[in-house]
C-alpha cells in the first residue's frame, strides 16, 4: 500500500474501514487486517492450533470476512465478529480433519505446577495448565466472544458439557492467574 | 460478584493480545489473496461472456439465419414494390426494402448493449 493511501485510511476508524470495504476498498479492508489481525491470530493460538495453521485459517475468517462485510451492522466490534468467525473456522477444520472428537474428550487436566499466587503469570502459561476442552470451552467463550449455547453447537457437544468445562477451566485459571495490579492499558484505537 | 469479577478480568486479558511482528506481512498476504480473488472473478466473468457470444453466434449461424434474413429482405422489396404500385413511393418503405442492413446494424447495436451490461456487471461485483 502506498504511503500517502495507508496513512488515510490509518486515520479512519474500524467502522468507516468496513463501510469503505462495503463498497469493495480492499486497502481499507487492509487496513483492518493490519490492526487486528494479531487478536485474531492469538485467539486461534490460545484455542490450540499451532502458528501457521492459526495463520492459515485467519486468513480464510479475513477473506471470508470481507466477503460477508455487508452483513457486519457493526452492533459489536469488527475484531471480534472476526475472532467468531475464525473459531468456527478452526472448529471446522478439526472436525474435517477428525481431531474434533480428541480434543473434546474428557481428559485428565494437566497439572501444570502452581504459579507463585503473588506473581503475576501470563494468561498464556494460565490456560495450559487446562485441559483441551476446557481450554477450547474458555477461549471460545472469553476470547472468540462466542456464548455457552454458540459454543456448543460449533463443538456439536451438549450445552451441560460446554458449561462445566468453562467452569472447570474458570476455577482452574483463578487459581493460577495472580490478583490484579495496576489498571489495565486502554486498548488501541479502533474497537478491538 | 468475585466471579463475575473474575471473568471481565479474563475478557481484558484475552483482550490484551499483543502486536505480532509480522502483522504487516499478515495483512499484506491477505491483500493479496483478495486480489487474486478478485483478478480471477474478472477473468471468469470475461470468460463467460466469450463463451456465451460463441454460443449465441453459432446458433445464430445453425438456425439458417442469413437465409431467413435474404427471405425476409426478398419479402420486404417485394411488398415495397406492390405497394409503389398503390400508392406514391415514400422514402421509409426504401428503408425497409434493404431488410439485411436493418438486421445487421440491429445486431451491431446488440453487441454493443452485450459490452456495456457485461463492464456495468463487472464493475458492480
Amino acid at each position: 500500500m502506498s504511503g500517502p493511501e495507508h496513512s488515510r485510511f490509518a486515520a479512519l476508524h474500524d467502522v468507516e474501514l468496513c463501510a469503505l470495504a462495503a463498497t469493495g476498498e480492499r486497502r481499507a479492508f487492509g487496513e483492518l487486517v493490519r490492526r487486528h489481525s494479531s487478536a485474531v491470530r492469538g485467539v486461534l493460538r490460545r484455542m490450540g492450533a499451532h502458528a501457521a495453521e492459526a495463520d492459515d485459517v485467519a486468513q480464510d475468517a479475513f477473506l471470508a470476512a470481507f466477503e460477508r462485510i455487508s452483513e457486519f451492522r457493526g452492533e459489536g466490534t469488527f475484531a471480534g465478529w472476526v475472532k467468531k468467525i475464525a473459531a468456527r473456522l478452526y472448529l471446522r477444520r478439526l472436525h474435517r480433519d477428525r481431531r474434533l472428537g480428541a480434543l473434546t474428550e474428557e481428559e485428565p487436566a494437566d497439572e501444570a505446577p502452581r504459579g507463585d499466587a503473588d506473581a503475576a503469570i501470563d494468561l498464556e502459561g494460565a490456560l495450559k495448565a487446562l485441559g483441551n476442552a476446557e481450554r477450547l470451552c474458555v477461549t471460545m467463550c472469553f476470547g472468540a466472544g462466542l456464548s455457552h449455547s454458540e459454543a456448543a453447537e460449533a463443538l456439536n457437544l451438549p450445552l451441560g458439557t460446554v458449561k462445566s468445562h468453562v467452569k472447570r477451566g474458570l476455577e482452574k485459571l483463578r487459581t493460577r492467574l495472580a490478583p490484579e495490579h495496576g489498571a489495565v492499558p486502554e486498548g488501541r484505537r479502533g474497537n478491538g | 460478584m468475585v466471579e463475575h469479577e473474575f471473568e471481565r478480568r479474563l475478557e481484558r486479558l484475552f483482550a490484551e493480545t499483543p502486536e505480532l511482528p509480522d502483522a504487516g506481512a499478515f495483512a499484506v498476504r491477505v491483500e493479496r489473496r483478495l486480489d487474486a480473488g478478485w483478478t480471477a472473478r474478472r477473468w471468469l466473468i470475461g470468460a463467460a461472456g466469450v463463451v456465451g457470444g460463441v454460443i449465441g453466434a453459432s446458433q445464430l449461424m445453425l438456425s439458417n439465419v442469413f437465409q431467413r434474413v435474404e427471405t425476409a429482405g426478398d419479402s420486404a422489396r417485394l411488398l415495397s414494390t406492390s405497394i409503389n404500385h398503390i400508392s406514391t413511393q415514400t422514402d421509409w418503405m426504401a428503408a425497409i426494402s434493404s431488410g439485411g442492413a436493418v438486421v445487421w446494424v440491429a445486431a451491431g447495436m446488440a453487441v454493443v448493449m452485450m459490452g456495456f451490461v457485461l463492464t456495468r456487471v463487472i464493475g458492480e461485483i
